[in-house]
């Protein structure tokens, strides 16, 4: 598509080591290891970030102001304070921790999401509802439809 | 010398733009159609990749305020409580809409008479019909003919209907038992290969664009065949007028390419296809001396008695995988049960279900449109219950007309051309809130008797402005309507607007088909009366 926000050769340019450690910080606090998944944290390297910003090049930014220095080391607390002062950096930090984490393989595979996969249709074949006759039973109760001569349910004889 | 002046000039190569390109092509018509978007390639579409739930979030949305793409116009929604969705190029919305594809119903028709309230349309069902069933051929319709919903006869869909899915299974199953109507929704999504085109493979991305081309859009159904037959389609032309004579004739627009450069093209018979807010912005835009007001306005109704369907999502939840993901979006099932009027429940009209896929983990993940959100150890949990295991009804909502619920032109808003961006104004009316209440009540039902553990809801979606309609309705008095009942104006002999615009109630069901079937009538019409159409000189 035209009109797309310009892909840096490097997207992880101005996401500095702390920002990084960062990142990964708060990606552990949002998506910890529980329950069988892994943490955010351990699972979001620079490769599967990478492949966030270059899909979402319009997050890079709204990332980086979410990801400076001075919010304390908290990332709890830095959440909290972007969700409460910064709704658009807090949704942009928020979206990248998640589209980075979903679209790794392993966690998929944890899913058991194969992804959008496509499947061939069998239109031939008799449906299952039709099997056990479940029109036939709508199609016994009649028309539903609102007769304009009568103002009323119709009556089809 | 000057070129020939085109025998009609399409402004919106989208869906009604299309059907009438097509239709008048096979006519001998010289036709010429200018689309501000351009041609989309479906190796384009993300739905096959892996950053598919990335990109619907902002280049595929389909709000042109999220995408921001140079073809598309901003539009001022701050006084709107829904956002109007669309999308500019060529095949226009069909390449982002569900595909849903029912009908309106006989008494959609006759509001006024039947319930007292807003207005009937200057045609009946029976009328359109044959239209209808013309147009899904055109489309190709997978469905299933016989639902009691509508009167019996008539052509049965072309082909047969798509899988209902271990969901819309479910729910059937559920309304069987409660003895409510339900029947599979008619698409306009391929379930088998038809006209040149692949059959559906359920990958469930619809909305961003179909990788497979058998979802029905104007660039794959109709644009390809009316260009084989002459039309011309120039892509990257911004419209910034309608030009009209001392006659007030129509003469044909004035338009931008891509690098701001204007041009004119002449033509004999101006169309209007660009949307309910897209057309009248243009006609807005096209006021001068003659008519202060804007273009074919002297019943000063353009703009105003906008629709656009208050929509709700009821979610169920089930403890079993339904692999919800996959699946037509378009819908499995669509239910009529409590389409018309019942006075006992506070309200008039009613509205049309349809049931739904539920996306993939990133949606599942993510906040919810209500806002739910889970982080910590939970989330965890909260995703394993929601992938794969939901099943949804959309609820369409009839939306009333008023004349408050407007488009105007924005004062200070304008698109990359310097063109005032439409302003629109939008509220809910109470009536519509009373409908939705009841619906998602009677929805929660239907979900829980089919076995749901858990019901959520998405009360009036901001981002649901999927159908727009009504910004310049048919009638025959000219005094209380933009259009005649072909969709011509009244006021221009020789312009018609032949999308969403002329609606003049909004009826509760998804409105592409009857769209394509009113610009299809339209063009018959054009077709039988070219020898007495006026035409400038």
């Amino acid at each position: 598509m035209s009109g797309q926000p310009v892909i840096p050769d490097d997207p992880l340019a101005g996401i500095d080591a702390d920002a990084r450690a960062t990142f990964t910080a708060v990606a552990g606090h949002l998506i910890p290891a529980a329950y069988g998944m892994p943490s955010a944290g351990d699972v979001v390297g620079d490769a599967r970030l990478a492949f966030v910003l270059r899909s979402r090049p319009d997050l890079r930014e709204p990332l980086i102001a979410a990801l400076r220095l001075g919010m304390g080391d908290d990332p709890a607390e830095r959440v909290a304070a972007l969700d409460r002062d910064e709704p658009a950096n807090h949704a942009a930090l928020i979206q990248v921790v998640v589209f980075a984490y979903y679209t790794d393989r392993g966690v998929r595979d944890l899913l058991d999401y194969p992804g959008q996969v496509a499947k061939q249709l069998y239109s031939w074949k008799v449906p299952d509802f039709i099997e056990e006759g479940l029109t036939d039973q709508v199609l016994a109760r009649g028309p539903v439809w609102r007769d304009p001569a009568t103002g009323r349910r119709a009556v089809v004889r | 010398m000057a070129p020939e002046p085109a025998d009609v000039l399409i402004v919106g190569a989208g869906a009604s733009g299309g059907v009438v390109a097509l239709r008048l092509a096979r006519a001998g018509f010289r036709v010429v159609c200018l689309e501000q978007g351009d041609w989309h390639d479906r190796a384009e579409y993300r739905g096959a990749e892996l950053d598919w739930e990335l990109t619907m979030r902002k280049q595929w949305s389909t709000s042109p305020n999220v995408r921001g793409l140079p073809e598309d116009y901003p539009l001022d929604e701050t006084a709107a409580a829904v956002s109007p969705l669309m999308f500019n190029g060529v095949g226009g919305s069909m390449l982002i809409f569900a595909g849903a594809w029912p009908r309106m119903l006989p008494s959609d028709f006759r509001v006024r008479s039947l319930d007292g309230i807003a207005d009937d349309w200057p045609l009946t069902y029976d009328e359109l019909l044959p239209f209808y069933e013309r147009s899904d051929r055109d489309i190709g319709v997978s469905g299933m003919g016989g639902d009691p919903a509508y009167p019996p006869g008539g052509e049965d869909p072309p082909l047969p209907p798509l899988p209902l899915g271990p969901g819309g299974l479910k729910v059937a199953r559920a309304h069987t038992k409660l003895g409510w109507h339900w029947w599979p929704e008619p698409n306009a999504i391929l379930s088998a290969p038809y006209d040149g085109r692949r059959a559906c493979v359920q990958r469930g991305t619809c909305q961003q664009g179909c990788n497979e081309g058998a979802k029905a859009s104007t660039d794959l159904t109709h644009w390809p065949k009316a260009i084989g037959l002459g039309a011309r389609l120039i892509t990257g032309a911004r419209v910034r007028r309608i030009e009209t004579n001392t006659a007030g004739l129509a003469t044909g627009a004035t338009w931008l390419d891509r690098d701001g450069h204007e041009h004119f093209e002449a033509a004999k018979v101006v169309v209007l296809a660009a949307n309910a807010i897209g057309s009248t912005r243009l006609l807005l835009l096209s006021g001068g001396p003659a008519h202060p007001d804007g273009l074919a306005n002297t019943s000063g109704l353009v703009g105003k008695r906008l629709m656009m369907h208050p929509f709700a999502n009821v979610g169920g939840l089930f403890d079993e995988d339904l692999e919800s993901w996959q699946g037509q979006f378009g819908c499995s099932i669509e239910s009529f049960e409590f389409y018309e009027t019942d006075e006992r429940r506070g309200f008039v009209r009613g509205a049309k279900w349809g049931l739904a896929p539920t996306f993939g983990p990133i949606n599942a993940a993510l906040p919810s449109r209500a806002g739910t959100q889970v982080w910590g150890a939970d989330h965890h949990l909260h995703v394993r219950a929601h992938l794969g295991r939901g099943a949804n009804w959309g609820l369409f909502g009839e939306d009333l007309p008023d004349e408050a619920n407007r488009v105007v032109l924005s004062q200070t808003l304008t698109d990359s051309s310097g063109i005032a961006a439409p302003e629109v104004h939008y509220q809910v009316s109470e009536n519509s809130r009373r409908m939705l209440d009841f619906h998602i009540e009677k929805a929660t039902q239907s979900l829980v008797e089919a076995g749901a553990y858990k019901v959520e809801v998405d009360r009036l979606m901001r981002y649901s402005g999927w159908h727009l309609l009504g910004t310049a309705r048919m009638g025959d008095d000219p005094r209380t309507s933009v259009l005649d009942r072909w969709n011509r104006t009244h006021d221009v002999a020789n312009l018609y607007v032949v999308d969403g615009s002329s609606f003049v109630t909004s009826a509760g069901v998804n409105p592409t088909s009857s769209i394509c079937a009113l610009a299809l009538r339209a063009a018959d019409h054009m077709v039988e009366t070219r020898f007495d159409q006026q035409v400038p000189v």
